[in-house]
């Protein structure tokens, strides 16, 4: 794993903590950072860390705080707080 | 790759426990925290003390600051405030860094190799080692800190 990669698993890291510290904008800052680090290096980022960001406002969403999950038919809707929803499927083998 | 005394230029720097060594300004000097956040020119220190957290803006140029390492980045996340205790109990090894007469000498064979001249590590106990960098030597966007220039055969 090249260096690109690990800077954006610590990031990772970084947003889930200043999250979870509700410092949402230092949270914001660490996820842009990812983005442009990915971006820059041709990676795409971890599933597990695309599920939890927004696309529109790039915070890092912890259900139930910024977050609400809802499950349909056949998809989960995550919307964020400044009103984007992300769906992704569930369940189809 | 790891992150290592060679890699770090390279490497997040976000989340690492910091202490200026020196700096242009006298007052900025012995500052420890965690690197916070970090642009082009500065690194934005989260100082705390007495349970209270203050951010200080360090210019990368004309100050050397020393990184503390550890094993696993996971570790990191966690207050690791006896590494930097263990920083204060070496002022004499952080001095020696300052007089470029010394490098050369006795401490090449600390060295791997790299870059001698700025790069310098001292190992103390317990899995942490400490890196000292030249400011000048991070002075890039973040982002693009990581990019190895001219090693492309496409260029």
């Amino acid at each position: 794993m090249d260096v690109a990669a690990e800077r954006i698993e610590r990031l990772h890291d970084l947003a889930r903590a200043a999250a979870a510290d509700d410092e949402h904008d230092r949270a914001r800052y660490y996820v842009r950072l990812a983005r442009r680090v990915a971006e820059r290096n041709r990676l795409t980022l971890p599933r597990t860390f695309r599920r939890f960001i927004c696309d529109r406002c790039d915070a890092y969403l912890r259900p139930g705080r910024n977050a609400r999950v809802r499950l349909q038919d056949g998809h989960v809707v995550i919307t964020c707080d400044c009103g984007a929803h992300t769906r992704y499927p569930y369940g189809d083998q | 790759m790891p992150l290592t005394p060679e890699t770090l230029p390279r490497h997040e720097l976000n989340g690492l426990p910091v202490r200026v060594v020196e700096s242009d300004d006298a007052s900025r000097e012995g500052l420890e925290g965690r690197v916070v956040i970090e642009t082009t020119n500065t690194l934005s220190v989260e100082v705390r003390e007495n349970g209270e957290s203050r951010v200080v803006m360090v210019p990368k140029s004309g100050s050397t600051f020393e990184f503390a390492i550890t094993d696993d980045a996971a570790d990191l996340e966690k207050g690791s405030g006896t590494a930097s205790k263990l920083a204060d109990t070496q002022p004499a090894a952080a001095d020696e860094s300052s007089a470029p007469a010394d490098r050369a000498g006795g401490d090449a064979a600390s060295c791997r190799g790299d870059d001698p001249s700025r790069d310098r590590h001292h190992a103390a106990g317990e899995g942490v080692a400490y890196v000292t960098v030249d400011g000048l030597r991070l002075l890039s966007r973040p982002a693009r800190r990581t990019e190895t220039n001219g090693d492309s055969p496409w260029q």
